[in-house]
């Protein structure tokens, strides 16, 4: 199904970019698991489309294969810009079925969710290597940036000279510090927003625009 | 007091044993070093504004890590103790000239009275310089040959072997193993739990499409292989 799926976007893909005069470039949404990936894809998308990418929750790994949102039409100033969005899995080095069973899951919906969001996790680390033209790296601001996973990939995104906006979400909570994030990558501009609740996606917005556009 | 912890900031002696069980004060286990002369305490003003928080002096410790870092990747910062990074480069200068100051940091009194182990720099003196006497080492150290026994080299065998043709095979069977742990790029530990090696995925041309439970991948094979 999920192949079925990639297959008929890759298609349609192709098909849209022999029309269009310029490609869209494709943005993929990154960051660790429950950092608020897909409600900012969402976000973006209803903003800008009125559709949704994909579900979201609170569980992590709900999100388990790429999901696209393609030809986003993004206005700033006068000017528009198109991007794909490409919402991915959440990046993590384990993941353990048993993790899932807390949040009232069967033993066999959580083995397949967690063999699931492996998959994930190895096609969202392709992607990086060769489908997308720029990155959003989502960090839930609530929680240590300093990490393996995020040190690893913003290293990655930086060795292959990608535009990087770095959005520090989930500003709405009370243990939000943005300022730590700030200090952790002070190589990159770092936006304070919060996905749930729509702050500061206007700022999000112009960045959108000025790094990818 | 080169080392700190990021959680509480408390300050550590060069050597200090009491890191290595986590931090006495508040178990966190990340330490950042600082160099000596470096200011442990960084000047509140040498950040841009932010609500006091209980993280604010990790969050000055991690950027500082991430500015040396970054000063020692460039080859800029040299002399290695410029906490500042490159948007003060005259601060740092001056930091550089001072001594580590207790009064120089009248914003984080709380890691200064939680000093305890002041002897830490002799006591890592005589670590690196004396060679241990008999008598301190703990009774229950296994005899020589036991030890001896356990230290072997990985290839070597534990039983001699009585079977010559069989000689080679466990050499191989661990190697194996060993390169499998740090090669594989989705190790199965059993169905459902799974360790990634992200910068193996990243690195392969192919990519993991599907796994299956007997721990056999299923892989999309590359367009370059495919057209020959």
């Amino acid at each position: 199904m999920g192949l079925l799926t990639n297959l008929k976007d890759s298609i349609s893909r192709a098909a849209s970019t022999l029309f269009s005069e310029e490609d869209p470039k494709r943005i993929g949404i990154y960051g660790p698991p429950n950092a608020g990936k897909t409600t900012l894809a969402n976000r973006i998308a209803r903003d800008w489309t009125g559709d949704a990418v994909g579900p979201e929750s609170h569980v992590p790994h709900e999100t388990r294969r790429a999901r696209r949102k393609e030809n986003v039409e993004i206005e700033r100033d006068g000017k528009k810009v198109t991007i794909d969005i490409v919402d991915t899995p959440g990046v993590t080095t384990k993941v353990d079925y048993t993790e899932f069973l807390e949040h009232d899951m069967e033993k066999d919906d959580a083995v397949r969710r967690s063999r699931e969001a492996t998959e994930g996790v190895a096609e969202a680390m392709h992607w990086l290597r060769e489908d997308v033209d720029g990155v959003i790296y989502v960090l839930d601001s609530a929680t240590d940036p300093f990490t393996q996973v995020n040190t690893m990939l913003i290293g990655i995104i930086e060795s292959q000279d990608l535009p990087v906006l770095i959005l520090a979400n989930k500003i709405d909570l009370e243990e939000s510090s943005v300022q730590r994030i700030r200090n952790a990558y002070p190589q990159h501009e770092t936006i304070p927003l919060s996905a749930l609740e729509g702050d500061n996606m206007d700022e999000v917005y112009d960045k959108i625009a000025e790094y990818f556009g | 007091m080169p080392h700190q912890c990021t959680d509480c900031g408390r300050g550590f002696d060069d050597g200090s044993k009491e890191m290595l069980s986590g931090c006495p004060n508040c178990g966190g286990n990340k330490f950042q070093y600082q160099p000596e002369g470096a200011d442990i305490s960084e000047t509140p003003d040498a950040e841009p504004p932010e609500p006091p928080g209980p993280d604010s002096s990790v969050a000055r410790t991690v950027g500082k890590t991430a500015a040396s870092v970054r000063d020692f990747v460039s080859g800029s910062g040299t002399d290695g103790n410029r906490p500042g990074g490159r948007s003060h480069p005259d601060t740092d200068r001056s930091a550089d000239s001072q001594p580590s100051d207790p009064s120089h940091t009248p914003d984080s009194p709380s890691t200064e009275p939680e000093r305890t182990s002041t002897t830490e720099d002799s006591a890592q003196a005589s670590a690196r310089g004396d060679i241990v006497e008999p008598d301190e080492l703990p009774s229950d150290v296994p005899s020589a040959s036991e030890s001896e026994h356990q230290f072997r080299p990985v290839g070597a065998d534990p039983d001699p072997p009585e079977d010559p043709d069989r000689e080679d095979r466990p050499d191989l069977e661990e190697l194996r193993a060993e390169l499998n742990d740090q090669f594989e790029s989705i190790k199965v530990l059993e169905p459902g739990q799974y360790e990634l090696n992200l910068m193996e995925l990243y690195d392969r041309e192919e990519y993991i499409i599907a796994l299956q439970e007997d721990g056999h991948y299923s892989i999309q094979v590359p367009e370059t292989i495919r057209s020959e």
